[in-house]
């Protein structure tokens, strides 16, 4: 491929790889053209909180020299990444901690640096404490939101401010964005990536994952965070894959199910559009050779008010010792978590375990049948941020919608874009896997991204 | 918002020594009124007597 083909900054992470392993390119130019790109358009997008400029040149020159001298760490090396707020990153704790200690670098930011990764710097999320921060903005229409919680990682990916980042999601916060942004975001298996250094909402919900513009650029970023780690207790020791492996072009025979039930119950919440291109996205599957099946699960209406309950217990019970301050300087997202958590009683966290319970039984049922499920990733296409209320993402965490169920449950789901609304926003469609079966949804994913061009879309900013 | 939900929240905040935000109970009204009455429906239904919330295992955990 020539460089002249596209700009720097909107290269994949596979294919600034090849390029970086073959010397045609060099992380200092790939850095300076990100580092450029962000002086340029992050003044209209507000990705980025913390740039760190610097460091990132410095890394980019350190990779180069040791590529150089023929020592290729792998896929990652000389790729300038950036993180959300959430995570650790050595020097620059996650603001939205308040009162408690940082940990250096996150596991999974220090995974990436193994990886030889360039760290470009910290970016927004939703509900930080220091409200002067202007919200991020959608790189496909700034008048429109990213989407949360990872609102920087997803106007970062998309907008060509890095060329992949690290996004959490608790309830939903790394694929709102994805969708939203028109991006590819992955929240593998609960436990397949340390939660480390990772400031909690909800302990038993929280995901660590990778964004990017391609399902290939993520299996490169999972493989290089993927892995168990002494430090978090609910990290898994399962074998992490090669996850490679799945990017090729192949469906025939792969059973996917439709929790056809399930979107109805959504319906009434979800606009046309979107329930539109996500079957048309099916029927793409049946016609590479994909069987779809239906498939019920009966509990799964009320996943999401479980996945609720558990989040703003959880999220209480973290932030006991520092509610006085939240309640007094933090976001009114924050603020309405610790009143709702505190309304929670045990009873109720306790019965939204039982359906947790019930439900993976479920789901484990259905996966006899079937390798992966898809279904819609949102209610509609971005709003305007003029349209969005401080605390209006916590009514979708209370009704039935596509996000929470699978915290919930802890199963791998990729979120992969699928066309557009009539006003040219993003909509995505969600893949759903078994337990560690990242490499099921991997694949089902590629080779839809092999035979459309949705992915190739960028934005006009 | 419902007279006992407010009374439960503002009973609940005093235990922790703790102070709503000015103007907070009436802007979250209707998010917190909805969610106590999802709460309701997720006790709706009926799980038997062996669908446990997490299974307590006493062996030490191998990492």
């Amino acid at each position: 491929m020539a460089i002249a083909e596209k700009p720097l900054y909107y290269l994949s992470i596979h294919e600034a790889q090849q390029l970086i392993k073959d010397r045609a390119l060099s992380p200092v130019e790939l850095t300076r053209a990100v580092l450029d790109r962000i002086a340029a358009v992050d003044g209209k997008l507000h990705a980025y909180i913390d740039l760190m400029a610097d460091k990132a040149m410095a890394e980019a020159r350190a990779a180069e020299a040791e590529i150089s001298r023929g020592n290729w760490r792998g896929a990652m090396h000389g790729i300038p990444v950036a993180v959300k707020d959430q995570l650790d990153v050595e020097h620059a704790p996650a603001r939205i901690r308040q009162h408690t200690k940082g940990v250096g670098d996150a596991t999974a930011v220090k995974k990436l640096r193994e990886a030889g990764a360039v760290m470009m710097g910290k970016l927004h999320m939703s509900s930080l404490p220091d409200a002067a921060l202007a919200l991020p903005r959608n790189p496909w229409n700034t008048d429109h939101i990213t989407g949360g919680s990872s609102t920087g990682s997803g106007a970062a990916v998309s907008g060509g401010l890095c060329l992949g980042s690290l996004g959490e999601d608790t309830a939903g916060s790394i694929r709102n964005p994805a969708a939203f942004c028109g991006i590819v975001g992955l929240k593998a298996t609960y436990g397949r990536v340390s939660r480390h250094g990772l400031a909690p909402l909800s302990w038993s919900l929280d995901h660590c994952g990778p964004m990017a513009r391609t399902v290939e650029d993520v299996a490169h970023m999972l493989q290089a965070i993927a892995g168990h780690d002494a430090k978090d207790p609910t990290s898994s020791a399962a074998p992490v894959a090669e996850y490679t492996s799945a990017l090729r072009d192949d469906v025939k025979g792969m059973v996917i199910g439709v929790p056809r039930d399930y979107i109805n119950e959504c319906a009434p919440r979800t606009e046309p559009v979107v329930l539109k291109l996500v079957d048309r996205a099916i029927e793409k599957f049946k016609s590479l050779g994909a069987r779809v099946e239906e498939v019920k699960v009966p509990t799964l209406h009320l996943a999401t008010i479980a996945n609720a309950v558990i989040y703003y217990n959880e999220f209480w019970a973290a932030h006991k010792s520092d509610a006085a301050w939240v309640l007094k300087n933090g976001a009114a997202q924050r603020r309405a978590r610790i009143y709702l958590g505190l309304l929670t009683g045990s009873a109720d966290y306790i019965q939204a375990q039982r359906v947790r319970s019930r439900c993976r039984a479920e789901l484990a049922e259905v996966f006899h049948r079937v390798d992966c499920l898809a279904l819609p990733n949102q209610a509609g296409p971005a709003p305007l941020v003029k349209d969005v209320g401080p605390i209006d993402t916590l009514f979708k965490h209370v009704v039935p919608e596509y996000h929470g169920p699978f915290n919930l449950t802890g199963l791998p789901t990729l979120s992969v874009p699928c066309g557009f609304s009539d006003n040219n926003l993003p909509i995505a469609l969600q893949l759903v896997g078994k337990p560690f079966d990242e490499l099921t949804v991997i694949r089902a994913g590629y080779t839809y991204q092999q035979n459309t061009e949705w992915h190739k879309q960028r934005p006009p900013i | 918002m419902d007279k006992l939900i407010e009374q439960s929240l503002n009973a609940l905040l005093a235990r922790e020594g703790l102070e709503p935000k000015a103007g907070d109970l009436e802007e979250f009204t209707k998010i917190i009124e909805l969610y106590m009455g999802n709460l309701k429906t997720l006790h709706s239904v009926n799980l038997g007597d062996e669908e446990v919330a997490g299974v307590f295992r006493p062996e030490w955990t191998a990492k």
